[in-house]
């Protein structure tokens, strides 16, 4: 009586949930399982344009063949979209932890301020990033204003010069596309327990030292959040080359084949990154007690 | 009387002794010293107020450009005096750009901004409901296949939207959907579309911290499993839907991405994609411009097609930053109520 009793209560359990997932799950296949599917089956196709629609015609791995051999424009592209992921993912971090710092200090007009560190994820994306940049708004009149330029220029050869305003031009960038990681920081900051810096202070450990050992390992799972996100983010950026490139060939050269596998070889190689990261996290991850 | 003496003596003792005492406070906590201490305090804050500043220009940045470069005519550009501020306020760009932010001839600003606004307020309001569903599900219940599940959905935060682009046009094109606004809308109902993973997992999150007691409570009265969820749970997932139709607006206004895949006729684009096109005529007359020219010479020099983008940048996401105007400290606040920073 009592099995059957407690049988049904986990039937319920199930149906209940999976009601709430159908939803879900049917989205699911439609726009994600069988689209995938799809695409890793072209990939291995060239795919014929004719009356009927497209037909598709096995070719093994040439498409792959051809992404890393004959196509000039693929490898450097990939290279790019990996380097400036190092590049920026890395500062995007320093810079947001460094920012929900500040703003995590109690501070006049603390609101404000996080409202304007948040505004660039209203303003500076999408296609009127694309605009400002082609105007050179990443520039910041600090670092072109003739005369502080000028005075670089004297003191600092070109070649030297050059490529540190085109990091203080990434820099710019860097920091309008943090606004949501900083929020993140932010909230993982507010649940650290007040007293653990009263109890580190009154055993004389100074603000570097408790950082060090409070915050940073408290942060450590927003660390992990983040890094996910900004790659996630970097997919779907405006500033994404590579999204550009499948979209010419798959709509101007009408090779579907080939712009499924070189999404396909841009996927791996994401998941791989993000396999990466989680790897490197690991074991910071167990660790979450004095929490709020 | 005996005990009194040895009483006013211990007094007295003990006042001796807290001069004493108050001797040696003065050497570690005197007024020196106090000041010594805040003039530390105040340095540190300006330091501060300082660095907070300059950070939050930074970030104005953006959008004074877009403002000023937005008012220059012609005159103004070619002005090496003009820096910032015009010379006379005009809104000639405003005009120009409101007719060419159709995207088409025949269409204005209003149709692509309608157009912009079905999307993202649609898109937005159907992925507040269809991942609250599937977040209640994994945030509270354990089941089996819970594990797969949860997989699944950051299987699907994952895949970069590149790789399903073929076989998605083909979907939807199928089923003759394309340069309408169904293959927004629809993935979004069911807790997919623009980033639709992610909000699922925000959901997950908030469900998982909420006490169960409520729910409890409503089944104990008999309420059905739907209507718990409904009634109850939803009402108490307010600040998440917040955070998620907040985000889902921005996201879906300045995605370009997916627009482009499906809006393809000009007389159906929206703003993001509007400007876009916009812009190609700006980048031709731009290179001519700018031609033989080295990076830090072309700022300045740019023509006045630009000035007009400019403006029609403004007016892309002035509708965002009315929005955000009304809706900042909801953006900011929910996003620590919602705990989607937790573990």
């Amino acid at each position: 009586m009592k099995k059957r009793l407690r049988r049904s209560l986990w039937l319920r359990n199930m149906v209940e949930a999976y009601s709430f997932l159908l939803l879900w799950l049917i989205g699911f296949a439609m726009f994600m399982a069988v689209p995938l599917g799809k695409s890793f089956y072209y990939s291995f196709n060239k795919m014929m344009i004719t009356k009927n629609g497209l037909v598709p015609d096995w070719t093994g791995l040439a498409n792959f063949r051809r992404a890393f051999s004959t196509d000039v424009a693929f490898l450097p592209l990939l290279k790019n979209s990996v380097m400036s992921l190092l590049i920026q993912v890395p500062l995007i971090l320093v810079f947001a932890m460094m920012a929900a710092l500040l703003l995590n200090r109690n501070i006049i007009g603390r609101t404000f301020f996080r409202g304007v560190f948040f505004l660039p994820v209203i303003i500076a994306s999408g296609a009127v990033l694309v605009e400002m940049l082609r105007l050179g708004a990443e520039r910041m009149p600090l670092f072109t204003s003739s005369s502080l330029f000028l005075a670089l220029m004297d003191i600092i050869p070109p070649d030297i010069l050059e490529p540190l305003l085109v990091l203080a031009d990434q820099l710019t960038l860097v920091m309008w596309d943090s606004g949501v990681q900083i929020l993140i920081f932010l909230a993982g900051l507010q649940t650290i327990s007040p007293s653990l810096y009263e109890a580190a202070n009154m055993d004389g450990a100074t603000k570097w030292e408790s950082f060090w050992k409070i915050t940073f390992p408290m942060i450590t799972p927003m660390i992990l959040v983040n890094t996910v996100f900004s790659i996630v983010n970097s997919f779907t950026s405006a500033r994404n080359q590579m999204m550009t490139y499948i979209r010419t060939v798959v709509f101007q050269q009408n090779d579907y084949g080939y712009g499924a596998a070189i999404g396909w070889i841009y996927f791996v190689l994401a998941f791989v990154m993000i396999g990466l990261v989680f790897l490197i996290f690991r074991k910071s991850l167990t660790n979450t007690d004095g929490r709020r | 009387m005996k005990t009194l003496t040895a009483i006013n003596k211990l007094g007295k003792n003990m006042v001796d002794n807290l001069e004493k005492f108050q001797h040696i406070g003065k050497r570690t906590h005197s007024l020196q010293y106090i000041f010594k201490r805040r003039t530390g305090e105040l340095i540190s804050k300006i330091f501060l107020y300082i660095v907070i500043i300059a950070l939050s220009f930074v970030f104005l940045y953006p959008l004074l450009f877009l403002l000023a470069q937005s008012l220059m005519l012609p005159s103004d550009v070619s002005d090496s005096t003009v820096q910032w501020i015009p010379k006379q306020f005009d809104l000639t760009n405003y005009k120009l750009s409101w007719t060419a932010l159709g995207g088409d001839p025949g269409r204005t600003y209003w149709n692509a901004l309608q157009s912009s606004l079905y999307m993202s307020i649609g898109g937005a309001l159907l992925q507040v409901f269809s991942c609250s569903l599937a977040g209640y599900a994994l945030g509270r219940y354990r089941f089996p296949g819970y594990t797969i599940v949860m997989g699944l959905v950051l299987f699907s935060f994952l895949v970069p939207p590149q790789t399903l682009m073929v076989p998605l046009f083909q979907l939807f094109s199928g089923f003759g959907w394309i340069n309408t606004f169904l293959p927004f809308v629809v993935p979004s109902a069911m807790g997919h579309g623009l980033k639709g993973a992610l909000f699922v997992l925000i959901f997950i999150q908030f469900f998982h911290r909420l006490p169960s007691v409520l729910e409890e409570a409503a089944r104990i009265d008999g309420a059905s499993a739907f209507r718990t969820f409904w009634q109850i749970m939803l009402p108490l997932a307010r600040p998440a839907m917040l955070v998620v139709f907040l985000f889902s607006v921005v996201w879906h206004w300045n995605d370009v991405f997916y627009s482009n895949l499906y809006l393809r006729l000009p007389k159906f684009y929206n703003l993001s994609q509007a400007l876009g096109i916009f812009n190609g005529v700006g980048a031709a007359q731009f290179q001519a411009a700018t031609v033989g020219l080295s990076n830090t010479q072309t700022i300045g020099a740019a023509p006045t097609i630009l000035n007009q983008i400019m403006a029609a940048s403004l007016l892309t996401i002035l509708p965002m930053l009315i929005m955000y105007l009304f809706t900042q400290r909801y953006f900011v606040e929910s996003v620590e109520r919602t705990g989607i920073a937790g573990e």
